[in-house]
């Protein structure tokens, strides 16, 4: 009975104050604004992707189409690439092109989607230097700099703000008011009151946020994956719900209104804005990537190495291959074809040497970095956001190694050929190896993000504990 | 009575805790951005240059083989780390760091350290520029909103312009004590900069000093503004809560919303094609050209040759129709390159003057332009290098192909060089650009920021005139 008076007295309190809703009212625009920009980049990916996975269709039914007319008599479109030869049809001109379907939710979250490739164009000469080292996206390097306004930015960011200018208040102004004793004289707990004034406030806030993120599933079809979605809804309330246990701890210390606006946005300076930085420097100096740099000389020095030494490099690779060696060793003479074959592979093997080194070392150094998120709720919350949208390292990363385990799928395929000098016809068309993504299963991304919302979860329970304890402690008369 | 308020107001503000907390926060963090700036720029800088001078070793210890085949093999180059890159890295991570030049192409750079990170660094490296750019104009807001609104709200406001101090006086006072107290914190910070560039330049600018002093200049500006602006505010709310909420507000959408949005409308304004659009429509020109660029014919090309030393069979020519023939279709390639990149190129530099004039409603848009521009991290002095390389590689090519063509007679494919070609052939020589020329680009944002510092000093003029006493 009493909450509901308290809640309908807050609600007209807060339509009274003007200032609370225009703060309410941009709130709602902002994210409005976000959600259009994050559907505007999802059909702009989606677009990219169709014309990709045309592009593929094409190239089969161009070389198919070649093939069938030699077969009938013509003549090669042109004679130093006749497709017949499998160094041609599995080669750059008939490549196929593996490519990653924008994550389920990219339009609450642009996440890395700008800035990592999300296609790769497979052939037998794809290789760790040519083709797995590549830009993503054209994009302008300020505008990846800056990053996006979306849904994910709104929520780590200004989210907590809106919360602090609603909560800072809560408790203080009652006592600041002289309302605080009149209140507690009827039958509630100082607890009580505070968490019927911040529900209220929680359940505008998360409100307002769920309903315009479900709104942009619904819109793109991100309830296709209803696990992501409710992954994101969770992680969102609960860091607003940690932001308003925050603000009812600050509360319970029985200090002034100012003082309380005062620490707490000092408290979200510290929490969003410096610490992030402060640990990105602390990665970097403790745990620093590989160099690069040094990466793309040692891959140089590598492919040197293997073209001083071409001649030897037959026998070792048919002493590696033994299964690839029939149609070799039925002709006396090693062919060129199977020559050059030897000299690439050994080139690849040893790029992917010197690239498995770095990547190695790297995938150490994230391993180290990741563990500073657990200092700073924003960093766990973007994390957990952005990967349930499916766009985040981790979609990104097992994108690349199934495009990897593609390009030996398609070497597979070709290299026999290649190495017993065969000619290949029409009839493979249909059997070359086509590129289909193993989407992450549902419970992927949600174990991935166990630990981080545990770890949120703890805080939030620490803070309210705080706050529960605090609160406990204040009386009307204070 | 000015010395007075300025003396009064500076001790003031020494002896509160919270000051001295904020400040020592903010110069730690300041001091600790450059140092690691520093050590990090440096070291990027050096293994850069080894990397420099083993790919140049690489290309003169190549072995004898056909000049062509020498263009095939291409040679990286790296891009330099400029001097004062470790105050401001801008887009550095964003834009990559290496490049291979080869025949035929023009390939793009790669090697972004951005793309090697994880999610987390993008929310912001903590770099001396961000802390200028963010935490400094903070600290300013939290020293000043209540320099006057406090003053009315406590009551003293009245007593001060009863003794006969003038308003203007008193906020000149205000005004100096503050920055006073802040010069505590910048001055070393600026003096820590300078002797690190003294100490050891991390990587080679033209003028570094000269760049230095403006940037500080530039600043300077920036932290004026945003002290002429708290004063205005103070001056004009009528509670001290009111005027916090209020430069709390200007400095959320100054320092996080407005970039954003600015990242949108350049993009809805002027926007890029995909990376597959873009990668096709240069596939397609280099088949077929475009418009009155087209490729080379090869016979025609021979024909002309023929007539032009006026001999019957290209075996007569003294020259090798092959290596005229590729040097021809290198130039037709160059012209799609400079089409397609000079457009995208071109649309970048728009989006970049849309940050540019959003300036005009947040003038960190405006600083972090000058203060990339400055440490020459921007887009522009990437564009800059990235055309200097691309010039080289086609000075690379010119000479590969002349050479094929004045040495071999037509149809020898055995013909081989050596070392004297590669070494003949000179490393890249990279000069970065000028002080006046980088300052040209950006005479938007020195108008811009310019513009904020007045504006905000006759505003806080003008508050403080009509300052009600209580």
């Amino acid at each position: 009975m009493i909450w509901r008076t308290v809640l309908r007295n807050e609600w007209r309190l807060l339509m009274a104050d003007r200032a609370l809703r225009i703060a309410l009212g941009l709130f709602a625009l902002l994210l409005v604004y976000a959600l259009v920009n994050g559907v505007v980049w999802t059909r702009f990916l989606e677009r990219t992707v169709e014309a990709v996975q045309a592009g593929n269709t094409e190239r089969a039914d161009a070389i198919e189409s070649e093939l069938i007319d030699i077969a009938n008599g013509g003549e090669p479109i042109s004679p130093f690439a006749d497709p017949r030869s499998p160094y041609v049809l599995g080669g750059p001109s008939a490549s196929h092109t593996a490519v990653l379907d924008p994550g389920p939710l990219t339009a609450l979250a642009v996440g890395q989607s700008d800035l990592l490739p999300y296609y790769y164009d497979v052939h037998i000469y794809t290789n760790e230097s040519s083709s797995f080292q590549q830009n993503g996206e054209v994009e302008n390097p300020l505008n990846l700099m800056v990053g996006r306004f979306d849904l994910a930015f709104v929520v780590v960011h200004l989210l907590p703000l809106l919360v602090l200018a609603l909560s800072f208040n809560v408790l203080s102004e009652e006592r600041e008011q002289g309302t605080l004793a009149l209140t507690l004289s009827q039958p509630v707990s100082v607890r009580g009151i505070v968490a019927a004034k911040l529900a209220f406030r929680l359940s505008l806030v998360a409100g307002m946020a769920l309903a315009i993120s479900l709104a942009g599933a619904l819109a793109t079809g991100g309830f296709a994956s209803p696990g992501r979605v409710l992954l994101w809804c969770a992680t969102v309330v609960a860091y607003t719900i940690f932001w308003f246990a925050l603000a009812a701890w600050v509360n319970s210390l029985k200090r002034s209104s100012a003082w309380n606006a005062t620490v707490l946005v000092g408290a979200w300076l510290v929490l969003v804005v410096v610490l992030p930085a402060s640990i990105n420097i602390a990665a970097g100096l403790l745990h620093p990537l590989p160099s690069r740099v040094q990466m793309i000389t040692a891959q140089r020095e590598a492919s040197n190495e293997v073209v001083n030494q071409r001649s030897e490099l037959l026998a070792r690779y048919l002493e590696d291959h033994p299964e690839m060696a029939e149609g070799v060793v039925a002709d006396e003479q090693p062919q060129m074809g199977a020559l050059i074959w030897a000299a690439t592979d050994a080139v690849n093997s040893r790029l992917e040497e010197v690239t498995g080194e770095h990547d190695a070392r790297r995938a150490e150094q994230i391993a180290l970095v990741r563990r500073y998120r657990f200092l700073s709720p924003a960093l766990l919350a973007q994390e957990v956001l952005i990967d349930a949208a499916g766009t985040g390292d981790a979609r990104f990363a097992s994108f690349q190694s199934q495009a990897k385990a593609f390009v030996e799928e398609w070497r597979q395929f070709f290299v026999p050929p290649i190495l017993a000098g065969e000619q290949l016809s029409a009839s493979v068309i249909p059997h070359l190896p086509k590129f289909r993504l193993e989407e992450e299963k549902a419970g992927d991304a949600t174990r991935r993000a166990t630990v981080p919302l545990i770890v949120l979860g703890g805080l939030l329970v620490i803070v309210g504990a705080g706050a529960g304890a605090g609160l406990g402690r204040v009386r009307g008369a204070d | 009575m000015t010395r007075h308020i300025i003396r009064k107001e500076f001790s003031d503000l020494v002896r509160d805790g919270r000051f001295r907390w904020c400040s020592l926060l903010v110069g730690a963090l300041l001091l600790v951005s450059l140092g690691h700036g520093w050590v990090q720029a440096r070291q990027a800088q050096q293994e850069r240059a080894a990397a420099q001078a083993t790919a140049r070793d690489h290309w003169e210890s190549q072995g004898e083989k056909n000049p062509h085949s020498a263009a095939h093999y291409g040679v990286y180059v790296f891009k330099p780390r400029l001097a004062l890159s470790f105050v401001d890295e801008g887009v550095d991570p964003y834009t990559g760091t290496s490049v291979w030049l080869e025949a035929h192409r023009q390939n793009d750079f790669l090697l972004r350290p951005a793309q090697d990170a994880t999610a987390a660094q993008r929310i912001g490296a903590l770099t001396a520029a961000q802390v200028l750019q963010h935490l400094v104009p903070l600290l300013i807001i939290l020293l000043t909103f209540g320099a006057l609104a406090g003053e009315r709200e406590n009551g003293t406001l009245r007593q001060l312009l009863a003794t006969g101090v003038g308003r203007r006086e008193l906020a000149w006072g205000k005004a100096l004590g503050i920055s006073g107290a802040l010069a505590l914190l910048l001055v070393p910070a600026a003096a820590v900069g300078a002797a690190a560039l003294v100490v050891g330049s991390p990587g080679p600018a033209a003028s570094p000093f000269a760049r230095g002093t403006v940037l500080a200049v530039v600043y300077l500006g920036y932290f004026g503004a945003f002290l002429a602006l708290s004063l205005a505010v103070s001056a004009w709310a009528r509670s001290g809560r009111t005027a916090l909420v209020v430069l709390l507000a200007v400095w959320v959408v100054n320092g996080l919303v407005a970039p954003r949005v600015a990242v949108d409308l350049s993009k809805w304004l002027h926007p890029t094609p995909s990376a597959f659009e873009f990668a096709r429509t240069v596939e397609r020109e280099m088949a077929t050209g475009v418009e009155d660029i087209l490729p080379p014919d090869r016979a025609a090309s021979t024909e002309r040759l023929l007539r032009e030393y006026g001999v019957e069979s290209v075996d007569e020519l003294p020259v090798n129709d092959v290596g005229v023939y590729l040097q021809e279709s290198e130039e037709f390639g160059n012209r799609i390159f400079d089409r397609n990149y000079g457009a995208l190129w071109d649309a970048f530099e728009r989006q970049g003057a849309v940050h540019e004039a959003l300036a005009v409603i947040a003038p960190l848009l405006a600083v972090r332009t000058l203060s990339m521009a400055l440490a020459g991290t921007d887009v522009e002095q990437h564009r800059h290098f990235a055309t200097a390389a691309e010039e080289y590689r086609r000075d690379v090519m010119r000479r590969m192909n002349g050479d094929m063509a004045a040495n071999s007679p037509s149809g020898d494919f055995s013909y081989t060089a050596g070392r004297e070609l590669w070494e003949a052939t000179p490393p890249l020589s990279y000069a970065a650009p000028t002080l006046g020329w980088v300052l040209g680009n950006r005479a938007l944002s020195l108008l811009v920021l310019g513009g904020w510092l007045v504006g905000t000093i006759l505003a806080a003029a003008a508050r403080v005139r009509r300052a009600e006493v209580g």
